[in-house]
């Protein structure tokens, strides 16, 4: 279940980009789980008119997914609709998965500007974007060069086909196991599994989601002149299919919506943050190697982890300074230091498991906080409760951590008090009964609030920008340093939303 | 009729010259070697009959009953539960055996500061009670922690990567005079690995751990924290988060904390 920050941020968000009447339907989204339109229209009070047009945009935004789902004991099915938390919040990241295009694939970036500032469109619908936005004085683009940009984006897994519009899922039935999505649940609760069945049933299969659009056209006089032609007049010889081939591309351009597939743009900025994280740490030869591994790494078979060749690696260290005199021996020793290990399945690769860096980042960020708001006996005590699997005793954490025995018993009750540790008392065995011991341990639901609290930071944040933009549209006497301070909170909300994607999206 | 007044507890048995001398044990010296095992040790002996003979059948019993508690001694509860005896009667008996005799001992519990720990005077209290070696007179002995902190540094900053060994072989070599055990270097090592100016990690045995086996534990300087994402904006450390919303009285608009951060007014 999403916590009450985390629906307020999500409400702000829609309120920002698409006004107050999708806000409400949103927010009520959001709070009650997925709804019919009457229980919607129920609730707000708005009409039905005003609740169908707001879930319009919300559906054509993917911020909502609608279902079909049995109604009564009949065959009777109603359609529900359920709002996707996790892509209302991919909207504040939108130019993160930009600049991921702009380094990658720059040539198809207005592209997937265009599937962003829209959510959803058609091919069709695209090209007469990239026409009309061309601006005078420069080329018109062809329609043979936007189609291999799109293919180009569809072939790197970057864009995707929309999913179905309305499954039947019957919230009493268990998940198909022939689930097409590879992640699983992060969170184990009966909310969240449902919202993940839904989504998990909407969405196509792998094969179905990346096929691209063959490059075969009705005006194949186009496709001759264009320098894919050869590409195309090699397609054009499986006649037999020819037809059918020619079909299809007509519904892949006109009639098959496209999307951005922020799962994939989300697996590309936890690799970028776990490249980046551990790169500081090392020394130049291990940073070489480092960056030459995640430089050239082969498709993701899932989402924790990266893979990339000896001979790749290889390659890439030998362009960088110093790497041309590493032996094989050399770059194998320090991939093995830096926990990269050989591929279970291709001997000449070698593969890093993400999750660990991920879970050892989200714990510095932890002790970070604990260590600036509680100073460094406290970052002493949290470290040691953390990495101990189980609850330690007052006298254990005084001999451990060697401080004094009234800084840890203060220390202990500012944790306590501030919900960052539990504690339970154990009256002892031994002697007259009387005396009694306190362990302490690091309180199960520590992350659950400590994410509702980057949540809430965010939702400040986007207040106070607003606030700003509000006096800037008054007419302030102080502009250049109301823009000034904007840009720095807009800086510190792209910094604190790197903090949310790694404890809620990675 | 005003009520008695008791006299004062004493706090330590040496403050009074005892009437039965009996030869007591010098204390130890924090740091000058590993501390004892627990229990009686092998060379301490319960008195001789003899000695026991002149000592009134209560606290004979006493003394047997506090002597069988070992290093980690007794508290006056415990007796009085075992001896059956009212409080007044044994305050009495015990004055005798740690006063008037000084057979008997009183320890501070480093752990509970009020609860006095009876044991026998020749024997060294354990580090449990003591608090251990980093202990003096039952107070943390911070200047000491914090020169054996600054020597282990030292040591790891001039070594690279070091197992405890070394570290503690160099210390003794630049400081002869300190007397730390392996144990405590440990300890001293464990408590900086956990608050990050050390970091433990475990020799491969290649490359930097060329010359260390594998698999063995040592220390390297820590690198510079990462993270800090969410500190760096007032709301990470605002203690009055869970007060502030959107609409209420503290909200980000009335925020002083922003205020001051953005150096401007609202």
């Amino acid at each position: 279940m999403v916590s009450q920050h985390g629906i307020l941020l999500a409400a702000g968000i829609i309120f920002d980009h698409f006004g107050p009447l999708v806000s409400k339907v949103c927010q009520c989204l959001l709070r009650h789980g997925a709804l019919p339109l009457q229980e919607i229209v129920r609730c707000l009070d708005l009409s039905p008119g005003q609740v169908k047009n707001s879930l319009l945009v919300l559906i054509q935004h993917n911020c909502v997914q609608a279902f079909s789902s049995p109604r009564g004991g009949g065959d009777k099915t109603s359609t529900h609709y359920l709002a996707i938390f996790d892509n209302i919040l991919h909207r504040l990241r939108f130019s993160k998965f930009l600049s991921v295009i702009r380094a990658d694939i720059p040539e198809s970036e207005a592209l997937l500007e265009g599937l962003l500032h829209n959510g959803r469109l058609t091919f069709n619908q695209l090209v007469e974007r990239a026409i009309y936005k061309v601006t005078e004085g420069s080329i018109r683009p062809a329609r043979e060069e936007v189609r291999m940009n799109f293919n180009k984006l569809v072939y790197a897994h970057y864009v995707e086909r929309c999913p179905k519009p309305e499954p039947f899922v019957d919230p009493l039935q268990d998940e198909q196991p022939t689930s097409t999505r590879k992640r699983a649940p992060k969170t184990v609760g009966k909310n969240v599994s449902f919202d993940k069945k839904v989504v998990n049933t909407a969405s196509l299969s792998d094969a179905e989601k990346f096929s691209e659009i063959p490059y075969i056209t009705e005006d194949a006089s186009h496709a001759n002149d264009s320098p894919h032609s050869d590409i195309a007049s090699a397609k054009r010889k499986h006649e037999a299919l020819g037809i059918d081939e020619e079909l299809n591309s007509t519904i892949a351009e006109n009639e098959v919506l496209w999307r951005a597939n922020f799962e994939k743009f989300i697996f590309c900025l936890k690799k970028k943050f776990c490249a980046e994280r551990k790169k500081p740490k090392l020394k130049v030869i291990s940073r070489h190697i480092w960056e030459s591994f995640f430089e050239d790494n082969l498709t993701n078979k899932d989402d924790n982890s990266v893979t990339s060749t000896l001979n790749s690696i290889l390659d890439r260290v030998g362009q960088k300074e110093g790497g041309a005199s590493m032996t094989i021996e050399h770059v194998t020793r320090v991939l093995e230091e830096l926990n990269i290990c050989p591929s279970s399945e291709d001997p000449d690769a070698f593969t890093l498991d993400l999750s660990r860096i991920v879970e050892a980042s989200q714990y510095e960020e932890m002790e970070s906080l604990v260590k600036k708001k509680y100073g460094q006996q406290a970052f002493t005590i949290f470290r040691l409760l953390v990495t101990q699997d189980c609850p330690v005793e007052t006298d254990k954490i005084i001999d451990t951590t060697i401080l004094d025995k009234q800084i840890v018993h203060g220390t202990l009750y500012k944790l306590w008090k501030d919900d960052y540790i539990d504690s339970e008392r154990i009256a002892s065995g031994t002697g007259t009964g009387n005396s009694q011991f306190f362990v302490w341990r690091v309180k199960s639901t520590f992350q659950e609030q400590f994410i509702d609290n980057l949540y809430h930071a965010a939702l400040n944040l986007r207040q106070i920008i607003n606030y700003i933009i509000e006096l800037l549209l008054e007419g302030s006497k102080d502009e250049t340093k109301l823009r000034h301070r904007k840009n720095i909170l807009i800086l510190a909300l792209t910094r604190l939303d790197d903090s949310l994607m790694l404890f809620h999206d990675f | 009729m005003p009520p008695r007044k008791r006299p004062p507890q004493p706090t330590n048995a040496s403050e009074t010259p005892p009437e039965v001398k009996i030869r007591i044990s010098p204390p130890s010296i924090p740091g000058a070697e590993a501390p004892p095992a627990p229990g009686p040790a092998p060379s301490v002996s319960i008195l001789p009959a003899n000695i026991l003979a002149g000592f009134p059948p209560p606290e004979r019993e006493i003394y047997k009953l506090v002597f069988s508690g070992g290093d980690k001694g007794m508290t006056q509860t415990d007796i009085r539960i075992k001896m059956g005896v009212t409080a007044s009667t044994l305050t009495k008996h015990m004055r005798a055996l740690v006063n008037t005799k000084g057979v008997l001992k009183v320890v501070t519990n480093v752990h509970k500061r009020g609860e006095k720990i009876y044991m026998d005077a020749r024997l060294d209290p354990s580090p449990e009670i003591t608090g251990g070696t980093w202990y003096r007179n039952g107070e943390l002995d911070s200047e000491a922690v914090a020169s054996a902190r600054e020597r282990c540094l030292e040591q790891v900053e001039k070594l690279g990567v070091a197992t405890a060994d070394a570290i503690l072989s160099g210390i003794i070599k630049d400081y002869p005079s300190v007397g730390y055990s392996i144990e405590q270097i440990r300890d001293i090592l464990r408590a900086m690995a956990l608050d990050r100016s050390l970091e433990e990690v475990r020799s491969t045995g290649a490359g930097q751990f060329s010359d260390l086996r594998a698999g063995r534990v040592c220390y390297r300087k820590s690198s510079a924290p990462q993270g800090g994402m969410m500190e760096e904006i007032p709301c990470g450390v605002c203690p009055r988060i869970d007060e502030c919303s959107p609409e209420g009285v503290i909200s980000p608009r009335t925020c002083v904390y922003f205020k001051k951060w953005l150096q401007m007014d609202f």
